[in-house]
């Protein structure tokens, strides 16, 4: 549709009473307004970054953007910060999410091709479960879950935030990849079948293949969104070795109280980094797959 | 693996499908025991132990309701969790909604650059859940901070810290969350995407003005996109925590003033480690977003517009 509403613009208005879909001065206005919101919004991230460069009494002195005298001071300050190095929680927290994207392509994929592809008794029933999961807050399970960790003695390790990725339990990543395995052309699992391949091999060397797009936009999201989580590390890692980057930062905040905003900023700086990476490399994935199933984060 | 190897089957309708209840089990069995051991199991496990004293440690002793008339008539901490829960809901969800749909409506008037404004205006939405964004909102509306720094170089105002004084700590947290309006805005581009353009021809060529369009095409079009959002952003709203949690260091204050009711429960159950009283807290909560839901689905068919 913009192309669409482009060519409007350079054919002349159609009617007496209406007005060009956009004049040359309100698109200049809109265009002006859409770049003042946006530097607004994004100025705080901005100043973030640049403060993280700054000697610590230009944070509270300076609203620029470009430090007078750049150090990378703060970024030494911070990452030994705490008893334990901040490397070793990147380390932790990368080790947690390359495991967790594993788990949820691995057991995710599985369930969304049983749901569309096979043929079985009770397949609309537990279909109809999982989609009511979806809307389930995760309180409801939140502290039988956790006795039940606390049980198998797996609190203080990183087994709870792991083993049920391998289960399936994001079930808006079955939802995601259901979406997309229904536009694969059942053709193609027929002509497979013609020539005697199995589910199992349909799963893995038809649909699978074919299925790159879902299978990263899932991948980028498990793994940006596992890096963000606050909550399940806060209540299952206790240990500062085992700690993740954000439960860190949290700590840090908590020990340099407000004292030293550099390092604290260089530290967030660094905690955000990854994800700014992925989001400039998978634009176009995470923003088609809002998008087309409409979930937000 | 290889006995998930099943034979085809000719289905009704002459063409081949195969059937097969356990390929079909097989794949699902990752799902399924998920389901059981994490879904399931544990939502029963929660309704018995609200009905207990569980502490974690030793027995769960049975006190029926007691646990919820505590929380109906003997907890002010709940009542002031509700307050400001709801009122950070009923600010935070239509402030969204609304920009959301104005930055998307602004975006789809085919301006060169779209991708370009909606990656941006989509990047807080990607990082404001985070522990960065919270120290950094920490910084912003603190009393020395970028705000008030910025308000006293532009018109010389000395603010307040906005972050310590309890009536305006909730409002930084609602601001936050209106900052990350960008994934209802992308949800929002679809759905406008998908209005035929001849509508709009056919409407001016009637002499609608512009403003008669969105109320009359856009709007009730885009009912059913706005009701999804609408449903999501409200349950995220009630589930809101990271952010109060850095923010508040954990206590939900000054005085209570961003104690959002998610945070309550946690500190009822991993601080006091009273499960049983924290399990009751839960169901309230999700009977809440049930509620919310439910009634959003009701009302849906009153204002939702479908295509026939």
């Amino acid at each position: 549709m913009t192309d669409a509403a482009l060519s409007t613009t350079t054919i002349a208005p159609r009617t007496d009473t209406g007005e060009p879909s956009v004049s040359p001065w309100k698109r200049a206005l809109l265009y002006a307004l859409l770049l003042a919101v946006s530097f607004l919004m994004l100025y705080p991230l901005l100043w973030m970054v640049a403060s993280s460069f700054k000697p610590d009494s230009e944070i509270f002195t300076s609203t620029g953007l470009v430090p007078a005298d750049l150090t990378v001071d703060a970024y030494r300050r911070g990452w030994s910060g705490l008893s334990i190095g901040f490397g070793w929680m990147f380390f932790n927290s990368l080790v947690i999410s390359l495991l967790v994207v594993i788990g949820n392509l691995f057991s995710c994929s599985m369930a969304a091709y049983a749901f569309t592809r096979l043929r079985f008794k009770g397949r609309g029933f537990w279909f109809t479960l999982m989609l009511g999961t979806l809307m389930m807050p995760q309180h409801a399970v939140l502290i039988p879950q956790y006795v039940m960790f606390l049980k198998l003695g797996w609190v203080n390790s990183i087994l709870p935030l792991v083993v049920p990725k391998f289960l399936a339990i994001d079930a808006f990543f079955i939802f995601l990849m259901v979406q997309f395995f229904r536009g694969i052309p059942r053709e193609l699992d027929e002509a497979a079948i013609m020539d005697g391949c199995g589910p199992l091999r349909i799963f893995l060397k038809v649909i699978l293949p074919l299925s790159t797009p879902v299978l990263a936009t899932a991948a980028v999201f498990s793994f940006i969104w596992t890096w963000d989580d606050f909550f399940a590390p806060l209540i299952y890692l206790n240990d500062i070795e085992k700690y993740t980057a954000q439960l860190g930062l949290r700590t840090f905040v908590d020990s340099t109280g407000t004292s030293d905003w550099g390092s604290l900023f260089a530290m967030s700086t660094l905690t955000v980094l990854p994800v700014f990476i992925l989001f400039i490399l998978f634009q176009r994935l995470l923003i088609e797959g809002i998008a087309t199933t409409g979930m937000k984060r | 693996m290889s006995t998930l190897r099943t034979t085809e089957r000719p289905a009704a309708g002459g063409r081949f499908r195969f059937g097969d209840s356990l390929a079909g089990y097989g794949f699902l069995a990752p799902w399924l025991v998920g389901f059981f051991l994490l879904t399931l199991g544990p939502a029963i496990a929660s309704f018995y132990l609200s009905l207990t004293d569980y502490s974690g440690l030793g027995a769960a002793n049975w006190v029926g309701a007691e646990n919820y008339v505590r929380i109906a008539t003997d907890d002010p901490r709940f009542w002031t969790a509700m307050n400001v829960t709801f009122t950070f809901v009923l600010l935070s969800v239509p402030l969204k909604l609304i920009f959301a749909l104005a930055v998307a409506v602004a975006l789809n008037r085919g301006l060169a650059g779209l991708s370009f404004f909606r990656a941006i205006f989509y990047l807080p939405s990607l990082v404001g859940g985070s522990v960065a964004v919270a120290v950094l909102w920490r910084q912003v509306f603190a009393g020395d901070g970028l705000l008030n720094q910025a308000l006293n170089a532009l018109f010389g105002f000395e603010g307040p810290s906005w972050i310590s004084n309890p009536s305006t700590s909730l409002y930084t947290l609602v601001l936050l969350a209106v900052w990350q309006f960008g994934s209802s805005m992308i949800i929002f581009l679809a759905g406008l995407r998908q209005i035929p353009q001849d509508m709009y021809e056919a409407a001016s060529i009637d002499g609608a003005s512009k403003a008669r369009q969105f109320l009359k095409i856009t709007l009730p079009l885009l009912t059913p996109v706005i009701f999804f959002n609408a449903v999501i952003l409200t349950i995220d709203a009630f589930k809101a925590f990271t952010s109060a949690f850095v923010i508040s260091d954990g206590t939900g204050g000054p005085i209570d003033s961003t104690l959002f009711y998610t945070l309550y429960l946690y500190q009822e159950a991993f601080t006091n480690f009273r499960f049983g009283y924290a399990s009751a807290l839960a169901w309230v909560l999700v009977l809440i977003i049930a509620f919310f839901t439910a009634m959003s689905f009701l009302t849906a068919r009153f204002w939702v517009h479908y295509d026939d």
